[in-house]
């Protein structure tokens, strides 16, 4: 059984689910209560489970995720909330110095998990500290897993996963598809495993490499491509780390031309790493050198937000030059 | 109302210099617990002692001492139930002895050896212990405070009566997780203990630098949490404030603020507490003679022993980064 609904709804009911099957799952942050979060993402919940299961917090995000370590040390399984990927910076010390490294610091005995649920990404009219997409500071910090839906039924999928997973998960929810992307979700008990990319699209000629809301961008740049007589594999990764680098391997080996696409800057961006192992496990089968298609390094901007994403018109040029080169 | 301007409120204090101990604190103190906080406290001196040694001899990276300042640590460790949890900063390996971390795990994890709780991956201190309830905590000043009033409000919402005790030292309160974990522990009500040792010192920067406010234990009051001033160089007042905190904190009382006053002046808490238990004829010279002796046999069998020990092998570095190693990390070990 599915039923149609969009990100929100499906991510939850995602936590509904999770936390009628497991009352160890707390949800906490700023407005996430009453109000249901900025998004209303955590809307109803707080109705049916309580202060405390379902708790507003003081405004400080490294207050949310400093306790939240300290209730996943007790044994509950927190889900915090950040209210923007924008705003998680004052959290970023107890996430990479805390989060991150208590099992390994603790030789295994004090695992600290939990899921850090924040919305990214831009085209929301959001400017600068309402946009950004700081998924590769995260990737980088041993000891994450960092995942990004583009669907609802992933997200669903996806969120149960990282709740049920035993490492800690920053779980990154493209806002800009937030009510855009809609799906057939399935019902009750769903697992999309973590680790997994998908092949949104088979295609013969360039493969190229999304997530979260460019996804749809390089949908659309493949659509003008195939009318062109390029054939595109679109992947979309889905679980940013571990990455899941057998199935780009084995694409980009079919194609033998890559183009990589994401929202945050190009310099030291996710790309940079999964055109490194390109070129470490398929060098002798590219064709072409492999492309990326980013934001530009600078800040987010307000009103030219639509110039610096790397919408379709963008991504297109680069996957004909790949199919040319 | 304590002002800014205004001195602060004189500590509390029980165990005088002279050994004797105010009558209102007189039933605080049984034989048994006088002697064995005795007991302990000179098995941290005299451990403390060889590990500035082998740290002057490059023997261990790193040691922060805590001479002069065991009756404050002890006392608070023993002040809580088994059930709480402790989470220590950099100078409580005290603390975790007393709760049953073995002398002989601390020594491993001192020297960072193949037996170490921790694999050898932290330098010294704090040291953790998981049958003791004794967080990991990392060297970065002020971030245990919220895991503790994190670790406490659990507690709180599963209605369990668990408390949390946090150590760490004046500086700390200049941290911006001290202020968060602080002003979380008063709006969620969490049942912690918040004790800072005030030395007047954060490593070369005095307490005038760190704070403009009349002492520490005032903070408490912006948190709406109870502050308290002790003599930290008295173990039977830290005791008993602790306890008093404890008991608040069951009673959902939410957390207290300790200031621990500990100061080089006046007489040296552990012949403090000597002085007490041979006005209470618990104590001689012969069984002091026997105590040094045997405490000093045990602190250099467990170093001797962990010296021996040897690092960990070198394929455990990619074990715990994550509960299952990635494929990177298999690369990386193969």
């Amino acid at each position: 059984m599915t039923t149609p609904m969009n990100m929100v709804q499906a991510i939850n009911d995602a936590l509904r689910h999770e936390m009628r099957r497991d009352d160890r799952v707390v949800v906490l942050g700023e407005d996430v209560g009453k109000v249901g979060g900025v998004f209303r993402v955590t809307q109803g919940l707080w109705d049916e489970f309580g202060d405390d299961r379902v708790v507003d917090t003081p405004l400080s995000e490294g207050g949310i995720i400093g306790t939240a370590i300290g209730m996943a040390l007790y044994g509950l399984v927190p889900v915090p909330e950040i209210q923007f990927a924008d705003f998680i910076y004052p959290a970023y010390d107890q996430i990479v110095s805390e989060l991150a490294k208590l099992r390994w610091r603790s030789g295994g005995e004090y695992p600290a998990k939990m899921v850090v649920r924040t919305p990214v990404g831009g085209g929301i009219r959001g400017g600068l500290y309402h946009s950004q997409s700081p998924e590769s500071l995260f990737i980088h910090v041993a000891g994450l897993k960092v995942v990004c839906p583009s669907n609802p039924r992933d997200a669903k999928g996806l969120l149960l996963a990282s709740i049920r997973d035993l490492d800690p998960v920053l779980f990154f929810e493209p806002k800009r598809v937030y009510r855009a992307a809609k799906g057939e979700v399935p019902e009750g008990d769903f697992v999309v495993p973590l680790g997994q990319a998908a092949v949104v699209r088979e295609g013969a000629d360039v493969t190229v490499i999304a997530w979260g809301a460019m996804l749809y961008e390089a949908i659309a740049a493949a659509d003008e491509a195939k009318r062109q007589g390029i054939g595109c594999e679109i992947l979309d990764l889905r679980t940013l780390w571990p990455v899941d680098v057998e199935a780009i391997t084995a694409s980009v080996k079919k194609t033998g031309r890559v183009v990589v696409v994401h929202e945050a800057p190009k310099t030291c961006g996710f790309g940079a790493e999964i055109v490194a192992l390109i070129n470490e496990r398929a060098f002798v089968h590219l064709e072409a050198p492999p492309a990326r298609v980013c934001g530009f390094d600078t800040p987010f901007p307000y009103a030219l937000e639509m110039d610096y994403l790397p919408l379709a018109h963008r991504i297109l040029p680069a996957i004909v030059d790949t199919a040319k080169y | 109302m304590q002002t800014l301007a205004s001195p602060p409120t004189p500590p509390t204090g029980a165990l005088r210099d002279d050994g004797s101990l105010d009558p209102a604190h007189a039933a605080a103190l049984s034989d048994e617990l006088a002697v064995a906080l005795y007991e302990h406290m000179v098995l941290a001196r005299v451990l403390d002692g060889q590990l500035i040694e082998l740290q002057r001899e490059g023997k261990i990276a790193q040691h922060s001492s805590a001479i002069g300042e065991e009756a404050a640590i002890v006392g608070a460790a023993a002040a809580i139930g088994d059930q709480d949890w402790i989470f220590p900063s950099s100078r409580e390996f005290a603390a975790a002895l007393w709760r049953g971390m073995p002398l002989g795990a601390y020594a491993h994890h001192a020297m960072g050896t193949a037996l170490d709780a921790g694999r050898g991956r932290n330098a010294p201190d704090p040291p953790f212990w998981r049958a003791a309830r004794v967080a990991s905590v990392s060297p970065l000043v002020g971030t245990q405070i919220p895991h503790a009033v994190g670790l406490a409000w659990a507690a709180r919402m599963r209605k369990e009566d668990v408390a949390a005790l946090v150590f760490f030292g004046e500086g700390a309160t200049s941290s911006g997780d001290f202020h968060t974990g602080l002003n979380f522990a008063g709006v969620t009500r969490a049942p912690v203990i918040a004790l800072c040792r005030n030395n007047g010192w954060a490593t070369g920067t005095p307490a005038s630098r760190q704070t403009a406010s009349a002492g520490f234990a005032i903070k408490a009051i912006a948190y709406g949490l109870r502050g308290v001033r002790v003599d930290g160089g008295d173990v039977v007042a830290v005791l008993s404030v602790v306890r008093e905190a404890r008991a608040r904190a069951a009673a959902g009382e939410g957390g207290t603020l300790v200031e621990a006053i500990v100061t080089e002046a006046g007489v040296d808490p552990v012949l403090r507490l000597r002085r007490h238990l041979e006005t209470r004829a618990l104590w001689t010279i012969e069984r002091e003679q026997r105590l040094q002796s045997e405490v000093r046999a045990d602190v250099d069998r467990a170093l001797a022993e962990a010296a021996a020990a040897g690092p960990p092998g070198i394929e455990t570095m990619f074990d715990d980064v994550y509960a299952k190693r990635p494929w990177n990390l298999d690369r990386e070990r193969a």
